[in-house]
């Protein structure tokens, strides 16, 4: 047997209790693209298994004035294809549409895709680049934490025993701002990506950058925000040589690793020129937002 | 069903689920897949089993109308739903389905292995964008490997039900899907 129990709470307060009566021996199934390969390959030999089906609510979607509330196990085709996320939170969209296929889209989650922690997480990295914070729950407390101090390595992040993660709260994108998320691979969406690159950029009056995000996939232990590249963007006019020289500065800001998919020098590269090509796209919406 | 002994039992629970329009039961173990309860307790296979590990797709059935995996879903993440595989699509040996009867005219299948994954995508596709474009429908067709590298054909065969060369195919599954 892949595993020895399974259960399927009512609540979130039950799951929280099965989880730290589990401890390291229970493992949540959402959409089960990560889990179940894991199951099936004997990487993983969890004495137990929670569906998170049974909970309600848990796959709800609500885009308010505010912001934009996604439940954990909202599933990715669900997120791309709602017009309301697609108008306002374009990354967001755009991420969840770069994974994988069509079959896995259909019934992946983005709480799902958040916990499996993933350095290449595409999905993830459109919730960085508009901000979200996570919505995490505990049978003995709750607490919000934001998403770009969620993940701690790859497969890691800071959730402790009896947390789950109940969703994400996106904040609405201020006027005048634009967002992309660019994948880049050898075989289309299907493929892990060599790297990812996002940006969000918010135009003050004066037509100069007023707030920006630049998050990187795939060169790091973790989903990356380029700080550094941040701060260089800060009060300048987005001009072909500040977005040369910010992709130049994201490039030299990275960890990248060898893989199959690429070596860790061709990744310097290639952040260079994605992160260009991301800031390029995020500008020019910006400048019709 | 066959049960060899009391071990083999040990966690097994009833199950739900609805195939090609019968309400079915089946009494498995939680950490059986789709694919396995389709295959092995139902004996439906025409869904096939290939990489086994969420790549090559020849293991697509439509959920609830939406083309998925069937080797990466454990069977209590389809309790309750709808499925549909190869066996419900046609209605008779002689009534096929616009896009097997397009599969079989076009030459969209050599060695068949991907075939019935091919056409419940193609159907999925076609069914949520009838004017699907030929780059929307390759798109779609992302997920579904043809070792034999057929895709030409396949698209050609998808195209050629999207231009109504095989009658109204919505009006076909209308009539013949009840």
């Amino acid at each position: 047997m892949r595993f020895e129990e399974y259960y399927e709470p009512d609540t979130i307060e039950e799951c929280s209790r099965l989880l730290i009566k589990f401890g390291d021996h229970a493992k949540l199934l959402a959409g089960g693209t990560d889990l179940v390969p894991k199951l099936k390959n004997k990487i993983w030999h969890p004495q137990a298994v929670i569906g998170l089906f049974g909970i309600p609510g848990m796959d709800a979607i609500t885009v308010s004035e505010e912001g934009l509330t996604l439940g954990s196990l909202a599933v990715l085709r669900t997120i791309q294809k709602d017009s309301e996320i697609g108008e306002k939170y374009v990354a967001v969209r755009e991420a969840c549409g770069h994974v994988s296929s069509l079959q896995v889209r259909n019934i992946a989650t983005i709480g799902g895709n958040a916990c499996n922690a993933s350095p290449s997480a595409d999905a993830v990295e459109g919730l960085l680049i508009h901000n979200a914070v996570c919505d995490i729950y505990s049978a003995e407390g709750e607490r919000k934490v934001p998403l770009c101090e969620f993940f701690t390595g790859p497969g890691k992040t800071v959730l402790k025993t009896g947390e789950i993660l109940r969703g994400f709260f996106v904040p609405a994108p201020k006027p005048h701002t634009g967002c992309a998320y660019k994948k880049y691979t050898i075989r289309g969406d299907s493929d892990i990506s060599i790297v990812g690159a996002g940006a969000r950029v918010t135009l003050g009056e004066d037509g100069k950058v007023a707030d920006c995000r630049i998050s990187l996939a795939s060169v790091a232990p973790t989903p990356l925000i380029s700080s550094k590249t941040e701060e260089f963007l800060i009060g300048k006019e987005l001009t072909k040589d500040v977005i040369a020289k910010a992709g130049d500065i994201a490039s030299g800001n990275i960890r990248p690793i060898t893989d199959a998919r690429g070596t860790a020098e061709y990744r310097v590269e290639m952040v260079r020129v994605w992160t260009r090509h991301a800031l390029e796209e995020a500008y020019e919406r910006a400048q019709n937002n | 069903m066959k049960i060899e002994n009391e071990e083999e039992l040990r966690g097994r629970k009833e199950y739900s689920l609805t195939v090609n329009g019968r309400k079915v039961m089946v009494f498995v173990h939680p950490s059986k897949t789709l694919l396995e309860v389709l295959r092995e307790d139902l004996d439906l296979i025409g869904t096939k089993c290939g990489c086994d590990d969420t790549n090559c797709g020849v293991c697509t059935v439509l959920m609830d109308g939406h083309p998925v995996k069937s080797c990466t879903i454990l069977i209590p993440q389809a309790a309750g739903h709808t499925i549909l595989t190869i066996e419900g699509l046609e209605a008779a040996p002689d009534n096929l389905h616009p896009l097997q009867q397009s599969f079989i005219d076009h030459t969209a299948i050599q060695c068949g292995f991907c075939t019935p994954a091919m056409v419940l995508t193609a159907k999925a596709i076609l069914d949520e964008n009838p004017h699907a474009s030929e780059e929307e429908i390759r798109e779609g067709l992302h997920g579904n490997v043809c070792r034999c590298t057929g895709y030409k054909q396949i698209t050609e065969a998808i195209m050629a039900v999207r231009d109504g060369e095989y009658g109204d195919f919505l009006q076909w599954e209308e009539v013949n899907h009840k």
